[in-house]
C-alpha cells in the first residue's frame, strides 16, 4: 500500500483538528475537575457518541472485522447479546447511584457504598489495566503502520503518542470526548464506502448466504450444540458468559466508559447516555462485522475473479488482522484512501485517549488524593492531573516497547485483565441491590472471584492456551474458555461476597442513601414525553435487539 | 469565528468539509482512474460538513 499527496494531506489535516481541539479547550480549563471531570457540563449527544466512541478502539475495529471473516455473523453477539442488554441496565438502573452520590469515579463510588480497602484495590487494579491498555494500543498502531505502509515503528509511536500527548494535556477529559466524537464520525463515514463497494462486489446479502457456510450466517441457529458453529459455543455458555457476566461486568462497571455518562448534565442525561449510544451500538455491525463476512466470500470460489484475498502468515493460515486494512488497500484508491488509513489511525488514538483520561483521573482522585496527599489546593491536584497524564502516556510507551520485545505480553495482560475484570459486576450487583452487603464482603468477594478466575485458567486448556496447573480439563475454543473463566470467577465472587457479608457488620441506612436500591428515592419522569424516558426507551431498544437476533436467527 | 470553532458540530462539519475539498482536488486535478469513488465520498463529506456547521449556525 502507498500513500500519496492527497492521503498525506488527509491525514494531516486530520492531526491538525484533534490537536486544535485541545487547544480551544485548553482555555476553559480552570480546575481539577475542568480537567479530570469535565465538570459535569458535557450535551447528551456529545457523551452518548464518546460512549460508544471510547469502545471503538482499533481493537473492536480491526477485531470486530477479523472475527467476522474468522467466526461469521455470530460475531453480531458481541453488540446484539454482549452489549445492548446491559448498556440499557447501565442506564436505567445504575447511573442513578453512579450520578446521583456525586462520585468522580467507579472507585469513588465503591469507597462512598463500601470502604477505602475495596476501593483501593479497584483502583490499583484499574489503574494498571488502562495505561498497560493504552500501551497495547500504541504498539498495535505502530506495528500496523510498520506492516501496511512500511512507516518507521519508533516514529509511528512517539508521533501518535506524541498528538495524544499534546490534546489531553491541554483540554483533558473534554479534549479527549470531543476527540472521541470526530474520531466517531471519522470511523463510521471512513469505512462506510468500503461496506458499500465491497457488497455490491460481493453480490448482496443474498448471494453472501448463498456462497458461505449456513453456520457463517446464521446467529442462533447451530448454537445448539457446540461442536456444529465456528466459535465452538454452546449457547448457554454465550448467554451466562458473555450476555451476562462479561458483558454488564464491561458496561456497567468499567470506568473508562462508565465515566463519558458520568460528566453530563444533569441525573436525566447521564440515564440516557448509554441508552442512545446502544443505537448506534446495535447498527455498527454493519460497519465492523459485515466486512469480515464480505471478505470471506470474496475468497469463495465464484468469486475469486475479484481478486481480493485475506493475507496469509509466515505459516500459510489466514491472518485475519489485516482482513480491514487489506481490504482498505484493495477497494480504496488515493484520496479516500488517506480517508481509510486516517480512521484506523483514529480508532488507535481514540482507544488511547480513552484509557489515558481514565487513568489520570483515578490516579489522582483515588490513589494520589486519597492515599498520598490529602487536602492540598485544588490547584495542586490539577497540576498532578496534567503531570500524570505525560507519566500515563510515558508508560504506554514503555508498554509498547515491552510488547514489541515480548509478544506473548499481549495475551499475558488481556488475561490478567480478565481475571481482574470478570468478577466485578457481582460486587456492584450486590452493592447496589442489596444492602447488606459489606466492605469486608465486596473485598474478600473480589479477591475471591480474580483467584477463581486465575485457577479455572489454570485448569483448562482451549488452543493451546491455560493448563498453567495441570490439563483438567479441555475447551474447543479460546473465547468459550474466557466465557467460562468469567462465569467461574462471578459466582465466587457473588457467594463470597454473601458469605462474609452475612458474618460481618453492614454501615447503617442512613449512610447508604443514594448508594443502594432500596433506600434510594427514584428519578422521576412523569413530566417527560415517553421517548425521553430511560424506560419506555430502553424497552424499544430490547424489543429491536430481540427483533435482530431473530431476524439473523 | 473563535466562538464557532469551540462548538464541537461546527469543527467536525469544518473538518469534513476541509476533508472534502482535498478528495474532489485530487479528482480534478489528478490522473486517477478511480474517480468515482473519490467523488462520491467527497460530495458525500461535504454535504454532511455543511449541514454540521448550517445545524450549528441555526441554533
Amino acid at each position: 500500500m502507498r500513500l500519496e499527496l492527497a492521503d498525506y494531506l488527509i491525514i494531516l489535516v486530520y492531526f491538525i483538528f484533534v490537536i486544535g481541539v485541545g487547544f480551544l479547550i485548553k482555555k476553559k480549563i480552570k480546575s481539577s475537575n475542568d480537567f479530570l471531570t469535565s465538570s459535569r457540563s458535557i450535551p447528551l449527544w456529545i457523551t452518548s457518541l464518546a460512549f460508544i466512541s471510547a469502545n471503538l478502539g482499533a481493537q473492536e475495529v480491526i477485531g470486530m472485522v477479523a472475527s467476522g471473516a474468522k467466526y461469521g455473523i455470530m460475531t453480531v453477539h458481541f453488540y446484539w447479546v454482549g452489549a445492548i442488554f446491559a448498556m440499557v441496565f447501565l442506564g436505567v438502573f445504575m447511573m442513578p447511584f453512579y450520578y446521583g452520590s456525586r462520585a468522580r469515579s467507579v472507585p469513588e463510588y465503591l469507597s462512598l457504598r463500601f470502604d477505602e480497602k475495596t476501593r483501593g484495590l479497584n483502583a490499583i487494579s484499574f489503574a494498571v489495566m488502562t495505561v498497560f491498555s493504552s500501551g497495547i494500543s500504541l504498539y498495535a498502531l505502530a506495528k500496523l503502520m510498520e506492516t501496511i505502509l512500511h512507516w518507521d515503528f519508533d516514529i509511528s509511536i512517539w508521533v501518535s503518542a506524541g498528538i495524544v500527548m499534546v490534546y489531553t494535556f491541554l483540554g483533558g477529559l473534554t479534549s479527549a470526548v470531543y476527540n472521541e466524537v470526530l474520531q466517531f464520525f471519522l470511523i463510521v463515514l471512513g469505512l462506510s464506502p468500503l461496506v458499500i463497494i465491497s457488497l455490491h462486489d460481493a453480490g448482496g446479502w443474498d448471494n453472501i448466504k448463498a456462497l458461505l457456510q449456513p453456520e457463517m450466517t446464521h446467529a442462533w441457529k447451530y448454537m445448539g450444540n457446540a461442536n456444529d458453529n465456528p466459535m465452538g459455543l454452546h449457547f448457554m455458555s454465550l448467554i451466562f458468559g458473555l450476555g451476562f457476566v462479561m458483558s454488564f461486568g464491561y458496561w456497567c462497571t468499567d470506568f473508562l466508559v462508565v465515566q463519558r455518562a458520568m460528566i453530563a448534565r444533569n441525573m436525566g442525561d447521564a440515564q440516557r447516555t448509554p441508552i442512545i449510544a446502544a443505537i448506534p451500538k446495535m447498527a455498527m455491525p454493519l460497519i465492523v462485522v459485515l466486512p469480515g463476512l464480505i471478505a470471506i466470500t470474496l475468497m469463495q470460489p465464484a468469486l475469486l475473479s475479484k481478486g481480493y484475498r485475506i493475507p496469509t502468515t509466515a505459516s500459510g493460515e489466514l491472518d485475519y488482522t489485516m482482513t480491514l486494512p487489506s481490504m482498505i488497500a484493495h477497494y480504496y484508491p488515493t484520496g479516500i484512501l488517506g480517508v481509510g488509513i486516517t480512521a484506523l489511525i483514529a480508532s488507535f488514538m481514540s482507544g488511547m485517549a480513552g484509557n489515558v483520561t481514565a487513568f489520570n483521573s483515578v490516579f489522582t482522585f483515588d490513589i494520589y488524593q486519597s492515599y498520598f496527599v490529602k487536602n492540598k489546593s485544588d490547584r495542586h491536584y490539577l497540576l498532578v492531573g496534567k503531570g500524570i497524564t505525560v507519566v500515563g502516556i510515558l508508560i504506554s510507551i514503555a508498554t509498547a516497547y515491552i510488547a514489541k520485545s515480548f509478544n506473548n505480553i499481549n495475551d499475558f495482560l488481556q488475561l490478567v485483565f480478565g481475571f481482574v475484570n470478570g468478577p466485578l459486576f457481582a460486587t456492584f450487583l450486590l452493592g447496589m441491590f442489596w444492602k447488606r452487603t459489606t466492605g469486608h464482603g465486596a473485598f474478600w468477594g473480589l479477591v475471591a472471584g480474580t483467584a477463581a478466575a486465575a485457577a479455572t485458567h489454570g485448569l483448562t486448556v482451549a488452543e493451546g492456551k491455560g493448563g498453567w496447573i495441570t490439563e483438567f480439563y479441555t475447551i474447543k475454543s479460546g473465547m468459550g474458555q474466557a466465557f467460562i473463566v468469567a462465569g467461574v470467577s462471578w459466582i465466587f465472587n457473588f457467594f463470597t461476597t454473601i458469605i462474609v457479608s452475612l458474618c460481618t457488620k453492614p454501615k447503617p441506612d442512613e449512610e447508604l442513601k443514594g448508594l443502594v436500591y432500596s433506600l434510594t428515592e427514584k428519578p422521576k419522569f412523569h413530566e417527560q414525553k415517553w421517548y425521553l424516558r430511560v424506560v419506555p426507551l430502553g424497552l424499544v431498544l430490547l424489543a429491536i435487539t430481540i427483533l435482530l437476533n431473530i431476524l439473523f436467527f | 469565528m473563535y466562538k464557532k470553532l469551540n462548538d464541537l458540530q461546527f469543527v467536525i462539519g469544518l473538518f469534513f468539509s476541509v476533508v472534502s475539498v482535498i478528495l474532489l482536488l485530487n479528482v480534478m486535478l489528478g490522473t486517477n482512474v478511480a474517480t468515482k469513488l473519490n467523488t462520491l465520498t467527497g460530495s458525500g463529506f461535504l454535504v454532511f460538513g455543511l449541514l454540521m456547521m448550517f445545524i450549528r449556525s441555526r441554533k
